[in-house]
């Protein structure tokens, strides 16, 4: 206990605070927002500390029935993001009249985050994730309309339904290594790993387990979307990653998992009508780059958290959430800009962080596997293409409000900043790959996808099928794992 | 102990089914209290595993204790499981006053865009 401690100063305090400031702001209601600042200013420091650090640090709290943190570089870079992305929301959020309630469920949810990435046991991260699974309950029916209830119930069926199998994951690893930690997946039993994959990949909003996610990103309240897009959705990549570097039999499952979402999602949101739908449906896509490529993920999902969170916002600020409507209407030309950027971002155009990423990401595969994965791009440009070719109007648009522009400059200068940690990524052939995707994606929307109207069925989406989905995946898993 | 497995097992699959095929959202949540049910009793069966006395230092040895980290673990899941039970009640409890009848069809064909 007192070698962890001197190993790893800070990480207690830096755990408990958002949880004694998230309750303790109801005492003080005035001092809300300036202490939500504190919170995420802390982990800002901290996720920077932690992405400088070299060497990976374990600890074992209690023995080994205890508490198992670690804390590398790749934890450093999803705190930054949970950093940014919530400190953005609250920029956003600022002048907006939200009630102390809503700062006392960001905080929350933010630390329990910063749990998750940290954490290196199942029942930690079991209950940071449930922490995680009430506090956006709360943040999604905080409008409390009959549709938020509706979507916020919705949410905590599938993932609390998901949940158990997980626990009972995470009791069959116990049973055959008397602790709860990561490591023990490797000798755990098939139906251990299938089971527990099964709850991550649900919470992770990854392939067939994540068709909840399109309705609940793009019901939610602008700031919402933004948060649950950007970071929170990572709290359940962050575990599958992690546990596919440590057993690699995993590894190879989720890479392939990872390829049929990342065209899953495209597939659907080329399709999309609804601005806020084809971003939530590109999130469900652009988890599969994380998992196809383990050792990059960190900085993927940094990137992509920031630009995710940028097009959020900016949606929920456009005059009409849909596309054919926007070309009549007027937009600011700060919104215009924000939008491009981040838009060109997540499509991978050299010179903003997304190129960095997705090269990396597609750098160290297989070629059948590159060539799934340049296939999503190309999917994700036309999409993106959607945001970045909505046609002028000319009457002068009111300006937005300063609260938005913050946050965006704050998030397109993450998006800028992030390409330092990527600048190997930077050769002619890259840069020219990159283009040519965008190119294709561009010319492909403007001729083939945007003069068709294509109207995909929804019914997997109805509850009764989410929750069914479980036990097909469920096979799935367990058969990829016994084979 | 495999008998016992056996109703574990069957506990959590009736509440997954009736998960999926109530039509009642009170009902639903019930099932899902169901199959939360099974997998606290699979903690405490496989704790019993190695015997059944309770792990506390006294004088006496009365024979193979229990394993006791399955039951403290559980103890958290129980807490959150009924906390997240007693939030999605109060959820339906908003639902009930606009639709009384609580079909879950009827309410996500009024709330899917």
């Amino acid at each position: 206990m007192n070698a962890f401690l001197a190993e790893m100063p800070g990480v207690i305090p830096w755990i408990a605070l958002p949880f004694f400031i998230g309750f303790g702001i109801n005492l003080v209601p005035k001092l809300d927002r300036p202490l939500a600042l504190v919170v995420t200013l802390s982990s800002l420091v901290y996720g920077v500390m932690q992405l400088l650090q070299p060497l990976p640090q374990t600890v074992e709290l209690l023995g080994h029935f205890g508490v198992t943190l670690m804390i590398d570089a790749f934890s450093g870079a999803l705190i930054l993001t949970n950093g940014l992305v919530t400190l953005a929301v609250l920029l956003y959020c600022w002048q907006t009249g939200k009630s102390t309630f809503f700062y006392t469920q960001v905080v929350i949810i933010h630390g329990s985050v910063n749990a998750v990435f940290v954490c290196a046991d199942f029942i930690s991260l079991y209950v940071a994730l449930e922490v995680i699974g009430i506090a956006a309950f709360l943040l999604m029916t905080y409008p409390r309309s009959d549709r938020a209830l509706w979507v916020g119930l919705r949410y905590l069926f599938v993932s609390n339904t998901a949940m158990l199998f997980y626990l009972m994951g995470a009791l069959l690893v116990y049973q055959g290594n008397h602790s709860f930690a990561f490591t023990g997946l490797g000798s755990a039993p098939p139906e251990a790993i299938a089971l527990i994959i099964l709850g991550l990949l649900t919470k992770g909003g990854v392939f067939l387990s994540g068709l909840w996610l399109p309705l609940t990103h793009s019901e939610s309240e602008t700031p919402v979307s933004a948060l649950l897009s950007g970071v929170v959705i990572k709290a359940g990549i962050f575990p599958l990653v992690r546990c596919a570097m440590i057993v690699p039999e995993v590894g190879g499952i989720l890479a392939l998992l990872g390829m049929g979402t990342a065209l899953l999602g495209v597939g659907y949101a080329i399709w999309e009508t609804d601005s806020k739908r084809l971003l939530a449906l590109s999130t469900v896509s652009q988890v599969g780059f994380m998992l196809a490529a383990p050792p990059v993920a960190g900085f993927y999902a940094l990137t992509h958290g920031c630009s995710k969170a940028a097009l959020f916002l900016i949606a929920g600020n456009l005059p009409s959430r849909q596309f054919a409507q926007l070309a009549k209407l007027p937009i600011p030309p700060i919104l215009r800009g924000g939008m491009a950027i981040a838009a060109l971002s997540i499509a991978g155009l050299p010179g903003l962080g997304g190129f960095a990423a997705k090269t990396l990401a597609t750098k160290d595969l297989l070629p059948w596997q590159a060539t799934v994965l340049n296939l999503a791009a190309v999917g994700t440009a036309i999409a993106m293409a959607k945001f970045i070719l909505i046609p002028r109007h000319p009457t002068p648009a009111p300006q937005p409000a300063r609260g938005l522009v913050l946050a965006l400059v704050l998030l397109v200068g993450a998006i800028l900043g992030a390409n330092s940690l990527g600048l190997d990524a930077y050769t002619v052939a890259s840069g020219v790959k990159a283009i040519g995707i965008i190119a294709l994606g561009g010319l492909l929307y403007y001729f083939v996808v945007g003069r068709w109207n294509l109207k995909l069925p929804r019914g997997a989406e109805r509850i009764e099928h989410l929750i069914g989905v479980m036990t097909l995946m469920l096979t799935a898993l367990f058969w990829m794992v016994v084979t | 102990m495999s008998v016992l497995e056996a109703y574990i097992f069957a506990t959590l699959l009736l509440g997954f089914f009736g998960i999926i095929f109530k039509k009642n959202l009170m009902m639903k949540i019930i099932a899902m209290d169901v199959m939360s049910t099974g997998v606290i009793a699979y903690y405490v069966l496989i704790a019993a595993r190695g015997g059944f006395y309770t792990p506390i230092a006294t004088g006496a040895k009365p024979g193979p204790y229990a394993d006791p980290v399955p039951q403290a673990v559980i103890l958290t899941a129980i807490v959150i499981g009924f906390s997240i039970q007693a939030l999605m009640l109060v959820g339906v409890m908003k639902l009930a006053r606009n639709n009384p009848t609580l079909e879950t069809d009827q309410i996500e064909t009024n709330n899917m865009p």
